[in-house]
């Protein structure tokens, strides 16, 4: 068992790394500029500058503590939004891509069912999740005691264990498409489409009669100012996410057990 | 028991009925050649014995395991080999990787030998690798798990003429050892020299499965004759006679565009080709009136026979 998940995680490690320090850079970007920021501007004047609907759907509240300026500035961007396309592409691609160049041919002449080999390839996603959450907490946290900004240890490690489940499910939406669509550029590309679609849907609708909209969105099930900047955090939604996400998978293996390969 | 068997097997694609109705069996121990053009439905059908594509109606056995039942068909898998036509490995990983996953899944029992026989590269990313050597490695995870059954596509695609021999030789081996070999070629000359019977796949169709001694007497002789005098095409015209074509020899012609003609050459005066697939004796006895300067009889080339088969195309 697992040595498809062993061989693909191995593979994701560098990948991973890579991102973590490119995610890493950014959070170093973002803790420097905003002491010199929060000196020299009024932030919540200029928060109050953004149209409301920009505001909401970032869930800006306040900019002027660190931990009110890194979920708009870093988490709201960087992780609801680039994380969550990243690693609805990648699972996309995962299936597609092996599909269109011919190695699914070769993984599926090993005596593995076809759910399990997509299951544990599915899972070795979790290698960039957990790379790039361990990692940049740790920047942070050594970032906001360098500049001198205090930020809550709780809250900073809550909000990238929940961006877990979060991941996950954007992830599985991915996997679906890639199992679906016999092109993996079109399966990428619809898969980016449809995450980033109900981003869409659910910030723009947030606080309008149509917020019930928003409820099929993963990101309703994670919000960053909420952990952040209000130290709540919503175990339930994190359980939807986890739920939801086995479900989608369940649902991608079976269809990939069905479909034709090539 | 047979170690495949086909059934009524029929995949339609809409638009293109890839296999229509096959059915066939190859035994145990057998090397089994699958032949036809590019385009014939050779790799749907190997696609279904495998389990990567569903047959549309009918059905095949793989060592017993029905290929539309997922469960029987992996269990069996532990059992059989597969070489793609173009094998496609990640790309970033390198061939002890890729055959260290193999192993562990299906495991490595002959890995060592097979490393000695085809010395595949081991250190190199795959990205790296040339097709032959892409190849070699698949040739060795095809066969380290010491299955029953190996299918394989195209094998001999992407090797060298210093591979091919060491395959076909490899492939007479592993025949001595008892494994099945399925596979399917579109390259006449390569079958012949390792298969016992071949099935021959157009449009879809089984047109034939013979032994190939039983193809190749039925294919007949390819018989070139020279003469120091005019051949009457009228006399090469009787029973096992084929395409018999009789032409006269320019020698002005040769002699401007090489410069030289050697010595019996300058005689000749009429040349014929034809196949013969009757009395050899008769056949002498007609060319024996004539004065010649060259006489060759050789087994036809299996291109001939498939020619045949496809009604003189190979497109068909």
């Amino acid at each position: 068992m697992l040595e498809l998940f062993q061989y693909g995680a191995r593979h994701r490690v560098r990948g991973s790394v890579a991102m973590a320090v490119g995610v890493a850079l950014l959070a170093g970007i973002v803790l420097w500029i905003y002491p010199s920021m929060q000196a020299s501007v009024n932030l919540d004047q200029l928060m109050a500058a953004y149209p409301e609907p920009v505001l909401k759907a970032f869930g800006v509240e306040t900019l002027s503590t660190l931990a009110g300026f890194l979920s708009v500035e870093l988490y709201s961007f960087a992780w609801v939004i680039l994380f969550g396309l990243y690693t609805a592409y990648a699972a996309a691609s995962m299936v597609a891509d092996a599909v269109e160049d011919g190695r699914m041919d070769l993984w599926l002449s090993l005596p593995i069912r076809r759910r399990r080999l997509l299951t544990e390839q599915y899972l070795t996603l979790l290698v960039p999740i957990l790379v790039v959450n361990a990692v940049t907490p740790v920047v942070i946290y050594a970032g906001a005691a360098l500049v001198n900004e205090p930020i809550s240890t709780r809250n900073l490690v809550m909000v990238h264990v929940l961006s877990v489940p979060y991941l996950l499910a954007t992830a599985a939406i991915g996997l679906v498409f890639g199992v679906v669509f016999t092109r993996s550029a079109l399966a990428e590309r619809l898969a980016l489409a449809l995450v980033f679609a109900l981003f869409l849907i659910q910030s723009l609708l947030t606080g309008t009669d149509y917020a019930w909209a928003g409820l099929v969105s993963p990101t309703h099930y994670y919000d960053v100012t909420a952990i952040l900047v209000h130290g709540e955090y919503d175990y339930t939604a994190a359980v939807i996410l986890l739920v939801t996400a086995a479900v989608l998978v369940a649902v991608a293996a079976a269809i990939f057990s069905r479909r034709d390969v090539g | 028991m047979a170690a495949i068997s086909v059934s009524s097997l029929t995949k339609d694609y809409g638009d293109l009925r890839a296999n229509d109705s096959l059915s066939f069996e190859v035994e145990s121990g057998e090397v089994f050649g699958y032949l036809g053009p590019n385009g014939a439905g050779k790799t749907t059908t190997i696609r279904t014995l495998l389990g990567l594509i569903r047959p549309t109606d009918g059905t095949a056995e793989v060592l017993g395991a029905d290929v539309r039942d997922e469960a029987a068909l992996v269990e069996a898998k532990r059992r059989i080999g597969y070489l793609p036509a173009n094998p496609a490995f990640d790309e970033g990983v390198t061939g002890r990787e890729l055959l260290d996953l193999h192993g562990a899944v299906k495991g490595a029992d002959r890995l060592e030998p097979l490393l000695d026989r085809f010395a595949p590269p081991l250190t190199r990313p795959i990205r790296q690798l040339s097709t032959g050597e892409v190849q070699k490695l698949g040739l060795v995870q095809a066969f380290m798990h010491d299955p029953d059954l190996v299918i394989m596509d195209e094998p001999t695609s992407g090797l060298d003429p210093l591979m091919q021999r060491s395959f076909n030789e490899f492939i007479a081996a592993e025949q001595e050892r008892g494994t099945t070999v399925f596979m399917s070629s579109h390259v006449l000359g390569e079958v012949r020299r390792v298969c016992d019977r071949v099935a021959v796949l157009r449009a879809g169709r089984l047109v034939t499965i013979e032994a190939v001694e039983n193809l190749l007497r039925r294919s007949g002789k390819t018989v070139r004759l020279r003469a120091a005098e005019p051949i009457d095409p009228a006399a090469l015209e009787f029973d096992g006679v084929h395409d018999a074509e009789v032409h006269a020899v320019d020698h002005d012609g040769e002699a401007d565009e090489g410069g030289f003609v050697f010595g019996g050459e300058a005689r000749i005066v009429s040349e014929a080709t034809l196949t013969y697939t009757g009395d050899i004796n008769r056949l002498l006895d007609v060319v024996a009136a004539y004065d010649l300067v060259d006489l060759e009889v050789e087994e036809a080339p299996l291109e001939d026979v498939f020619m045949r088969f496809y009604g003189g195309r190979h497109d068909a």
